[in-house]
């Protein structure tokens, strides 16, 4: 029995791995880039005070992080082809992790942006740079250094989340588990497999976590 | 004809005034000692001076153009910061660039200069002050002299045709704040127009032209700084500067 159970575990690995590999990490990838920029123009956009676009940013914020990314998912991949929209499986999930992913990254975003000194901008003024010259060049990347620890901690609790889009039949490696453990009835050993597989990304990116933070440490941090 | 001339500064933060009409005139050359009390508006007065606050009302000539201080545009704001050059209390040296690169980044960012020639620019104004042999320093990597003369460099490298300091060496150790003032005495000497708020007044009596005590939000007594500081006229001005010199 134990040995059926291990020649399955074995089996099954490169079966749940391979859409690890072709649908986790490019979901992954894809919506995190994604969730990068709308965090970047949301912060930016409260940062500067834009008049409007500021209250939709705090708008967007607020119903994004007040409502389940499940529900989400569900909204766009059930909900949005009653009133006509259809979306595939991979991009709705792309498009709700990208916009939810966003709204919180946005907030670490705009925390780190404030947390690099007035002066810093005003000196930028005072050689002459314009406001997008100083954000670009001094401020974001010192905020990116401040935020780049807990944005890490984002991406490594996304990569876990994607395992939700299999609720919207996209074929991703709690998908493929599924299916296995339907077809074997070995939950237990299944879903801990997956669970290994899922740890085993989780400790590359917190690797490159460490890795990333000594490069950005190369200029003394954000000391003064 | 006075290279910056400005008339009537008046500014408040929520209802509470700062400055109540100051006046100035600077000629070419001049270095020019802002003395006084803490909160007595000279911070502010200097940073109107280059629109990191905007005044509530005030004339403006510099450089042959005049300014209402109150209603500026971008255009006209960008006009005079080219040519001044700004030195904070705290340095403001951009944290994620080497000194060379904090001198550089305005040459090559707003002024379209290649690199090579803001990079030959950069190592002459970082000699002028010592720094040279830390151009590829991180701020963090600084003493705070060694960070404040690298903001001077900054400055230079303007090539502005006046200096603004706000309390230079306020923020220094004791044993750093000498090394500072000798590069602004070496700019003074070379002709250098420079308005200094300041705390040293061995300083403003030594080097600058002229001296301004303000408090309250106005010019309580103004002259050239040896008569300034060895007749001051005004009862309060005495009190302060007896003050000052006996605090220890």
């Amino acid at each position: 029995m134990s040995q059926n159970i291990l020649q399955l575990l074995l089996d099954s690995f490169w079966k749940i791995l391979l859409p690890g590999i072709t649908v986790t990490i490019p979901l992954t990838v894809i919506s995190f880039s994604l969730a990068m920029v709308i965090a970047i123009i949301t912060a930016m956009i409260q940062y500067a005070k834009i008049p409007v676009l500021r209250q939709l940013a705090r708008f967007y914020i607020w119903v994004i992080r007040g409502t389940p990314l499940l529900v989400q998912l569900y909204v766009v991949f059930f909900g949005l082809p009653s009133i006509g929209i259809r979306v595939a499986a991979f991009p709705s999930a792309v498009t709700v992790f990208a916009i939810n992913e966003g709204a919180y990254c946005a907030e670490t975003m705009r925390a780190a942006i404030e947390s690099v000194p007035a002066g810093q901008m005003e000196a930028g003024y005072c050689v002459g740079m314009n406001y997008l010259q100083i954000m670009r060049r001094i401020v974001l990347p010192q905020a990116f250094r401040t935020a780049f620890p807990p944005l890490f901690n984002s991406l490594i609790g996304m990569v876990k989340d994607t395992s939700l889009a299999a609720n919207i039949t996209v074929a991703e490696m709690f998908f493929a588990t599924q299916r296995i453990a339907g077809r074997t009835y070995q939950f237990m050993a299944l879903y801990l497999e997956l669970a290994l597989i899922y740890l085993i990304f989780s400790t590359v990116l917190t690797r490159l976590q460490a890795l990333g933070e000594k490069r950005l440490n190369s200029y003394g941090g954000n000391k003064n | 004809m006075a290279l910056l001339k400005v008339n009537n500064v008046a500014k408040s933060f929520d209802g509470s005034p700062v400055l109540n009409g100051v006046s100035l005139s600077v000629e070419q050359g001049d270095v020019i000692a802002i003395i006084g009390p803490s909160g007595g508006g000279k911070t502010t007065f200097l940073r109107c001076l280059n629109f990191l606050e905007t005044a509530d009302q005030g004339t403006m000539k510099f450089d042959g153009k005049s300014y209402d201080m109150a209603h500026m545009s971008s255009k006209e704001i960008n006009e005079v910061r080219r040519h001044t050059g700004f030195v904070f209390q705290n340095y403001n040296l951009f944290r994620n660039k080497t000194a060379l690169q904090n001198v550089t980044e305005g040459l090559i960012v707003a002024r379209k200069m290649n690199k090579e020639q803001a990079e030959e620019i950069g190592m002459r104004m970082l000699e002028k002050v010592g720094m040279a042999d830390r151009a590829n320093h991180y701020p963090s990597q600084m003493s705070g002299g060694q960070q404040q003369r690298t903001a001077i460099a900054r400055a230079l490298a303007q090539s502005p045709k006046i200096i603004y300091f706000d309390e230079p060496t306020s923020a220094l150790d004791p044993e750093l704040i000498g090394e500072v003032l000798s590069v602004m005495r070496d700019l003074a000497n070379e002709g250098m127009t420079m308005i200094v708020v300041t705390h040293e007044l061995e300083f403003a009596k030594q080097v600058s032209s002229k001296t301004i005590f303000l408090e309250g939000g106005v010019i309580v007594e103004e002259g050239p700084s040896k008569e300034f500081f060895a007749h001051p006229e005004r009862p309060r001005t005495r009190e302060f500067l007896r003050l000052e010199e006996t605090r220890f």
